[in-house]
């Protein structure tokens, strides 16, 4: 009997890939999808085999009615779909509240398997040294609301997948992402720097960058759902030889892309991030409270990244190389200008 | 009333987006605090009860009210929602801050208002920019005269389709706003409509104009009324093409203002005394002068750190509170409530029926048949 997987976030940049690694091992596909454009934009990435095993389902992850017929018979649900930005309150709305009527009706229809894509960001690293190594043992943050909108909302959606793992026996494997990148996406991220206006604000540039490359990931989540004996692992994914800030930009610039930064050294990002603060607090939020010692210290502390759990237990290697997954990325940059 | 001594206990039903805003100019009045927050979803009532360190988060407003015992609840909910829950809320011995649009339609204003004065609870709505410190310094400027009489008043507000909240809008059919009875418009043309009531003398002025559909939306998303009354006149512009903006044109009998509600800039231009070619120098002069006192007023204002977005926000709620605790009539008066409602209710059946009429001439069109389609023109 063939494996049934239920998806949800397919249409995006992460969901694309993982639906191409499922259909590639022969895996039968059940994808949710809002909008018939999103569908077009998936399917035309697909062999027509591939897309015999695929059906889309459409709807919405917030009608939880219909989630469960949807649910009936599957053997594994990967759980993508995540707001990336907008508002706290909008990432709850569209992230938090969803997640958990998704969960609670997949533990209803007793699927086998329920791999839930958290974030690396998920850890605080208040209770890790410089240079200290962050791994699965490492606690989650127990201030999220001190958070960026995104992190705070992921850190609730996972506390609620556990909860109802003790509540209801949802059958739960926890994968945590570094920052995925990969042609369509700006290796720019908030982990080398913040932007402000048309500057690069480089916080720091020697530390580790925890990326991995999608297709990476992608092969990493797949396993999660499909070896044995997973049940209530949490799994970090990270690549190998994970770049600094520094070789990024360093990238870019050779291949002709303009960059324009300014270089914040790492010893002043968590005092400045503390004044302004300080200052944001003081003025009653004439300036937005954006940074913190605390989100400075998550966000850019040198820190070593582990993903030993992944290749051990999921017997999972990156198949792209870091220096071949930057060079995929910047050539799917359109321009010359960076930002 | 409640002793000066005591601060207000305040409560905020509903977490979404709009609550973020009143949760955190509420914490900048030292005279209120804020005691439980409310959501049906426990997640939305968690966190914003742990961004805002409220001590109470509940997902029933019955229990909140009974348990918490606020003096106020601020209704962030959706629309559709704000005359029944004001109405309980006022009812169980709450005065209620509704966010615009008060109520559906003037019916259910004029129902919310009623229990409010029968049960002796002040109701206030969020009309919070005609407290925004740039309309008050407009307001000021003209009962100085400085514009003379004010004859027509132009508001436009840019309201992308794919920004931060109206990409939540066209993105997803079943959103509550796409369910109200004016759309998009009834969530979004209070503000810059009472920013043409409040300097209008005619209650209800007559109404031109309609809405339309931009190419690949399929609810209306364009907006241009004009009202005109017995001496003054309004234009209200609503368009999903422009950047995010709230702008605002006084045009006085002896000069105009200005207003850019998202710089905080305000220009003041009367009408120049000055023959001939010395005009043209006089108007450039005029504009240097403007822009060294917004630059001069903003430092001042960023050094006291006094240049927030929601700060009309503040400054009514601070109105209202006071109002609570010192027995006066609420910033925002039931009588301009219940107007602004009616407005919108009667800009939107203009719209409705513009639409049919514009639509049947379409249809006709290859019979021509004159009659719909002079009717329309004239409208227009």
């Amino acid at each position: 009997m063939s494996v049934i997987a239920f998806v949800t976030g397919g249409t995006g940049f992460l969901g694309r890939r993982l639906l191409q690694t499922l259909l590639d091992r022969d895996i039968h596909v059940r994808c949710l999808a809002r909008s018939q454009n999103s569908i077009d934009a998936a399917l035309s990435e697909l062999t027509p085999e591939q897309q015999r095993r695929l059906q889309f389902v459409r709807g919405d992850l917030a009608d939880a009615d219909t989630l469960e017929d949807h649910l009936q018979g599957v053997d594994v649900v990967y759980h993508l779909a995540a707001a990336l930005n907008g508002s706290c309150s909008t990432m709850f709305l569209n992230t938090v509240v969803p997640s958990r009527g998704l969960m609670q009706a997949a533990a209803r229809a007793e699927v086998g398997r329920f791999v839930h894509i958290s974030s690396l960001g998920v850890y605080g690293t208040a209770s890790l040294r410089r240079w200290g190594t962050l791994d699965e043992t490492t606690p989650v943050d127990p201030q999220p609301e001190q958070r960026d909108p995104y992190t705070f909302s992921k850190i609730r959606q996972e506390s609620i997948a556990w909860e109802l793992r003790e509540q209801l026996g949802l059958p739960l494997v926890v994968v945590r992402p570094g920052v995925i990148y990969g042609p369509g996406r700006s290796l720019l991220t908030s982990r080398v720097g913040l932007s402000l206006g048309p500057l690069l604000l480089r916080m720091g540039g020697g530390q580790r960058l925890p990326y991995t490359y999608v297709e990476n990931c992608a092969e990493a989540i797949c396993l999660a759902g499909l070896t044995p004996g997973m049940e209530g692992e949490i799994v970090n994914v990270v690549d190998d030889d994970l770049p600094t800030g520094c070789r990024i930009l360093r990238m870019l610039r050779k291949n002709g892309k303009t960059v324009r930064s300014l270089w914040i050294p790492r010893a002043a990002i968590s005092p400045l991030s503390a004044l302004y603060a300080r200052y944001s607090r003081w003025s009653e939020g004439q300036l937005p409270p954006v940074l913190s010692w605390h989100k400075s210290e998550a966000m850019w502390k040198p820190l070593r990244y582990s993903n030993r759990k992944a290749k051990h237990s999921l017997k999972w290697r990156p198949a792209i190389s870091t220096e071949e997954g930057l060079n995929r990325t910047i050539a799917g940059l359109p321009g010359n200008f960076v930002s | 009333m409640i002793p000066a001594s005591e601060k207000i206990r305040v409560a905020v039903l509903g977490c979404g987006q709009i609550a973020d805003a009143h949760l955190s100019q509420i914490q900048r009045i030292k005279s209120a605090e804020v005691v439980a927050v409310c959501d049906m979803h426990l997640d939305l009532a968690w966190q914003a009860a742990r961004r805002f360190q409220v001590p109470r988060f509940e997902t029933g407003f019955t229990r909140m009210v009974e348990e918490a015992r606020p003096d106020v609840v601020h209704l962030t909910t959706p629309a559709q929602t704000h005359a029944p829950l004001a109405i309980e809320l006022l009812q169980a011995g709450c005065h209620v801050f509704v966010e615009k649009p008060f109520t559906l339609d003037a019916r259910a204003a004029r129902d919310v208002l009623a229990v409010a004065a029968a049960n002796g609870k002040l109701v206030c709505v969020g009309h919070d920019q005609l407290y925004d410190p740039a309309w008050l310094t407009c307001k000021k400027w003209v009962l100085q005269g400085l514009i003379g009489e004010v004859r027509h008043i132009e508001s436009i507000l840019g309201y992308p389709i794919d920004g931060k909240f109206g990409a939540q809008v066209s993105g997803n059919p079943q959103h509550w706003v796409r369910r109200l009875p004016g759309g998009l418009f009834q969530n979004t043309i209070s503000h810059p409509l009472y920013r043409i009531t409040d300097l209008m003398n005619d209650v209800q002025p007559e109404i031109m104009g309609g809405w339309r559909t931009r190419p690949g939306m399929n609810f209306p998303t364009e907006m241009s009324i004009s009202l005109q009354g017995r001496n003054q006149s309004g234009s209200l512009t609503f368009s999903t093409f422009l950047p995010p903006q709230r702008m605002t044109r006084v045009y006085g009998t002896t000069g105009m203002i200005d207003i850019d509600f998202d710089t905080q800039t305000l220009r003041l231009n009367p009408l120049t005394k000055l023959p001939g070619a010395f005009a043209k120098l006089e108007a450039p002069w005029r504009q240097v002068r403007n822009s060294l006192w917004n630059l001069g007023n903003n430092f001042w204002r960023f050094g006291r750190s006094d240049i927030h977005y929601f700060a009309g926000m503040k400054h009514l709620f601070q109105a209202f509170y006071d109002s609570i605790q010192h027995g006066g009539s609420p910033p925002i008066a039931p009588d301009e409530i219940e107007r602004v409602t009616y407005l919108m209710d009667r800009i939107f059946d203009h719209c409705r029926k513009q639409e049919l009429q514009t639509c049947r001439t379409e249809d006709t069109e290859s019979i021509q048949f004159p009659g719909p389609k002079a009717e329309v023109s004239a409208c227009l």
